[in-house]
């Protein structure tokens, strides 16, 4: 689960000379809100977002139509980039929670992937987003089960060896502190093999675990 | 699972593309109004006979028209962005860093003057800025990455020391250094072996896969276009005339141009009857002979009506994904089709009568070059000779009416075990008997009578004709000289021949610089047959040739051998036309032919391990046809040195079929085992273990 795994590659870049309507037209034509700016080598020089294109309406009021056309028609991408360094940016091998991390933590939309200062693809929260639904199971149709657990070693296996005692595969498994009860954990396990009724049955009768919620999820 | 909730862009779009050229006639559109997409991990294929377009697309991409080329309208978004107008600053930039192409010819596109590694790390060099020893590092990398042996030597090598699957990893390996988003692949495996061939596109594959390029991928091969796209568009006389995914397509062709094309491909079918070709009539129309305000493809199509030569068709789509470019699309049932008239279709061969006398009787046949050795001592005439065994103890008897098919690897022997028949090389032991005659002397020495009886059609019809000579003046050139008929009938017998390969009286005093392919290499089939020999050798007689072209060739030639009674040895690579076109099959290998038999026991188990090999590289036209998966390791070996033992013992697959390993295959030549009275296979495993290896292909 590393960033290079679940990137874009061949992202859609401009050049720090194309201009700011292009790349306007770029963005909504294709639905992306970021475009990484490159130079020969794919050299990663600058980012630009949705935002660096919108102008305060600071400067907004105080300039009449024309001037605004005037002044978008004659900007360069190099006039609103984020510059070089200031762009964050991520390695393939950089494993993704430590990217959701940056994302998060910088309130940043997207981290182009550099392999040696070339860019190699980008990774945005829709794609980090897009993996959190293939962890709990989405893109398969099955049951998803919802197993609150004492947060004690040995409690997952006893999931496992129940299920796996009944010939199921587990399709997709992720869990998290329980919120507001200190001392448990949520479990949630997709399995597509057995019906609802069978799937109750065998997690019902673990030992000091509770099935509070069973549904069918898919794609 | 890379799954997505939203589609990304695709990397290229071509939208409603025109290119046309300036030429002595005017302004001619080659290519009109083409449109597609290629997205990230996706091939596309280009499809259609020569002369349709299919490169000129791929140079309006990267913008290597020419002078007189030119895009006249259209847009070509890469990445978004409109390539149309850019500077040539702009898109050098682009190509050299996300567009790259590989060609046809792998030598073409190396210098022979650098090494291998100097070439490839200076992409890194020039492009992203590497140190040098960075660059090498990484060159090394990709060279493994796609399979070379050796790779850190090859990087030291010249591309001259390589084979041509080597080169041509080289250069793939060389377009991926960049990491390009678009590949253009312009026919990558035309030139290589069916094994090297299966090898190169089983690298595509996994290539794709895992560097998320988009491929365009521009073939005429309808089997390589089966095993590696997804999407195909079949391009005819410049107009895309249908774009389908690829299962779609070859389940249900649409255009009457692609059923067209499909019937005229050979198959490895198991019965005869599936291998039948009917080729489509005509040709394709110069750019400036293209019908405007109709349908392109009317004045060949089978099912054309009045709207079609008065109306064009527009690319409308039939089922989702699936769109053709004519007005019947999807009311034509290709299996109702019924060749018409004009296209005569001779049934394939008869079969084999073992009465049938012996025309050709070789026997232990061996031809070899001497090589110069590089000891001092040979310059005293005291160092040890070294011979490349290029025919090495050859068998065959060929009856008299039948069709014996040669195949093999490159380097296998088949071509000069023809120019040993034809006395392009002399033999240096065995016997070699035609017509009960000895033949073991070079040509020159030949009685003309001989000569007459035993005539050759040559792989490339550019190179064996005299430029300077009328088609006419060489077809009476043989008449002439071997006096088949009298002088005052030279003329009508050169007409009946035209007449015979489907050329009219017009043709005559033609040059062959007038003449397309597929005429020239009627011409040399009249050439050949004018002397009305016993014996005629074909060495790759369709190999250079369009498939619609090939289909009509190989039709041409088995109704001409019905009717003179002639026989034939067919060297071919193609295992499809072999299989359509003889009755007896020799395989062979480094020199021997491993195995003997009827085309149909050839095609069934059991096989000789070399010719299972063979049959499971060959790119099958059937998306849902499985195919064992049977790679061999390296090249053919050095016929300077051959392996001890059984020769394919180095690269056999099945050698662990044997007990310890196959130790006896290294040390023993194989026994010759008869599986039937004609058919007979040359190696240690038993005929019965042979037996049970399951089919290579089943058709779904």
């Amino acid at each position: 689960m590393f960033v290079g795994d679940y990137m874009t590659r061949h992202p859609l870049t401009v050049t720090p000379d194309t201009s700011i309507v292009e790349v306007q037209g770029m963005m909504a034509e294709n639905n992306i809100r970021h475009v990484p700016v490159v130079e020969k080598g794919k050299r990663l020089v600058g980012l630009v977002t949705r935002q660096n294109l919108r102008l305060s309406p600071i400067e907004l009021s105080s300039l009449n139509v024309w001037e605004i056309t005037r002044l978008l028609s004659g900007l360069k991408v190099k006039d609103v980039m984020v510059r070089g360094k200031d762009v964050i940016t991520a390695r393939p091998d950089t494993p993704i929670e430590e990217a959701a991390r940056i994302l998060v933590t910088h309130r940043i939309g997207c981290l182009p992937v550099l392999e040696e200062g070339i860019l190699v693809g980008i990774i945005t929260e829709s794609d980090l987003l897009t993996q959190l639904t293939n962890l709990l199971g989405l893109q398969v149709p099955g049951w998803r089960a919802t197993i609150r657990v004492p947060d004690r070693a040995g409690e997952f296996a006893k999931i496992t060896a129940a299920v796996a005692s009944k010939g199921w595969g587990i399709d997709a498994a992720g869990s998290l502190p329980t919120p507001r009860k200190p001392g448990y954990w949520d479990v949630v396990i997709k399995i597509s093999a057995a019906t609802r009724d069978e799937l109750v049955a065998v997690l019902q009768q673990i030992e000091g675990q509770e099935l509070i919620d069973i549904r069918a999820t898919g794609p | 699972m890379q799954t997505r909730f939203h589609p990304l862009p695709p990397i290229l779009k071509v939208e409603n593309l025109s290119i046309s050229y300036a030429t002595r006639h005017g302004e001619v559109e080659a290519v009109r109004q083409v449109s597609f997409e290629v997205n990230r991990g996706m091939t596309l294929g280009l499809v259609g006979e020569s002369g349709c377009g299919k490169t000129t697309v791929a140079f309006g991409i990267l913008d290597f028209l020419g002078p007189n080329g030119r895009i006249v309208e259209g847009s070509i978004k890469f990445q978004g962005r409109e390539l149309i107008g850019r500077s040539e600053k702009e898109l050098r930039l682009l190509r050299g860093d996300q567009i790259t192409m590989v060609y046809q010819d792998p030598m073409q596109a190396l210098n022979p003057s650098l090494t291998i590694g100097e070439q490839l790390a200076e992409v890194l060099v020039v492009h992203r800025g590497l140190s040098h020893a960075e660059a090498w590092r990484r060159s090394t990398e990709m060279l493994e990455r796609v399979y070379m042996p050796d790779a850190p030597n090859v990087m030291k090598r010249y591309p001259h020391q390589l084979s041509g699957g080597q080169q041509q990893r080289v250069v793939i390996a060389m377009a991926l250094l960049n990491n390009p988003a678009l590949l253009i692949m312009d026919e990558p495996t035309t030139a290589l072996d069916v094994t090297v061939e299966a090898a190169v596109l089983d690298l595509i594959e996994d290539l794709k896969r895992d560097f998320d390029t988009g491929i365009i991928y521009i073939t005429h091969n309808l089997g390589v276009v089966a095993r590696v796209c997804d999407q195909v568009a079949v391009m005819y006389a410049g107009e895309l005339v249908e774009r389908a995914p690829v299962k779609a397509l070859f389940a249900h062709p649409l255009h009457p141009y692609t059923q067209g094309l499909m019937r005229c491909v050979p198959k490895l079918g198991i019965t005869k009857e599936a291998s039948r070709l009917y080729p489509i009539r005509g040709r394709v129309p110069a750019p400036q002979d293209r019908p405007r305000g109709a349908c392109i493809f009317a004045p060949r199509c089978d099912y054309a009506t009045e709207r079609c030569r008065n109306e064009r068709p527009m690319l409308q789509e039939i089922t989702p994904g699936h769109s053709a470019r004519c007005f019947y699309a999807g009311q034509i049932d290709p299996s109702a089709w019924q060749p018409s008239e004009e296209i005569e279709v001779p049934a394939p061969g008869q079969r084999v009568a073992p009465e049938h006398e012996v025309v050709l009787h070789i026997e232990n046949l061996k031809t070899y070059y001497e090589q110069p050795s590089r000891s001092v001592l040979s310059l005293f005439g005291l160092g040890k000779k070294q011979y490349v065994k290029a025919v090495d103890g050859v068998d065959l008897r060929v009856p008299r009416g039948i069709t014996v098919g040669v195949v093999g690897e490159s380097g296998c022997g088949k071509s000069t075990l023809a120019k040993t028949i034809i006395g392009l090389e002399s033999p240096t032991a065995g016997v070699l008997q035609f017509l009960g005659f000895d033949i073991s002397m070079p040509v020159t020495r030949r009685d003309v009578q001989l000569i007459q009886e035993l005539q050759m059609v040559f792989q490339n019809p550019d190179s064996t004709m005299n430029p300077a000579y009328t088609v006419g003046q060489q077809i009476a050139r043989p008449l002439q000289r071997f006096k088949t008929v009298p002088p005052q009938q030279v003329y009508d017998e050169v007409i009946r021949l035209l007449h015979a390969v489907r050329l009219d009286a017009s043709y005559y005093d033609r040059f062959p610089s007038q003449l397309s392919g597929g005429e020239k290499q009627r011409v040399g089939i009249a050439r050949a047959f004018a002397s009305r020999p016993e014996l005629v050798l074909c060495d790759e007689p369709v190999s250079a040739l369009d498939v619609s072209v090939q289909a009509a060739v190989l039709n041409l030639l088995l109704d001409i051998q019905r009717q003179y009674g002639t026989t034939m040895l067919f060297i071919a690579h193609d295992l499809s036309v072999v299989r359509f076109f003889s009755d007896l099959v020799a395989v062979m290998y480094l020199g021997h032919i491993v195995e003997f038999g009827p085309a149909e026991a050839i095609y069934a188990p059991p096989y000789h391990p070399y010719t299972e090999a063979l049959l499971s590289a060959v790119p099958i036209p059937d998306p849902c046809a499985t195919q064992k998966r049977i790679r061999l390791e390296g090249n053919v070996p050095s016929a300077l040195n051959p392996p001890s033992g059984c020769v394919f013992h180095t690269r056999c697959p099945r050698r662990s079929m044997l007990p310890d390993q196959g130790k006896v295959c290294a040390v023993q030549a194989p026994p010759q085992q008869w599986n039937t009275e004609q058919h007979y296979i040359l190696c240690h495993i038993p005929l019965e273990a042979l037996r049970k290896m399951e089919p290579v292909i089943t058709s779904c």
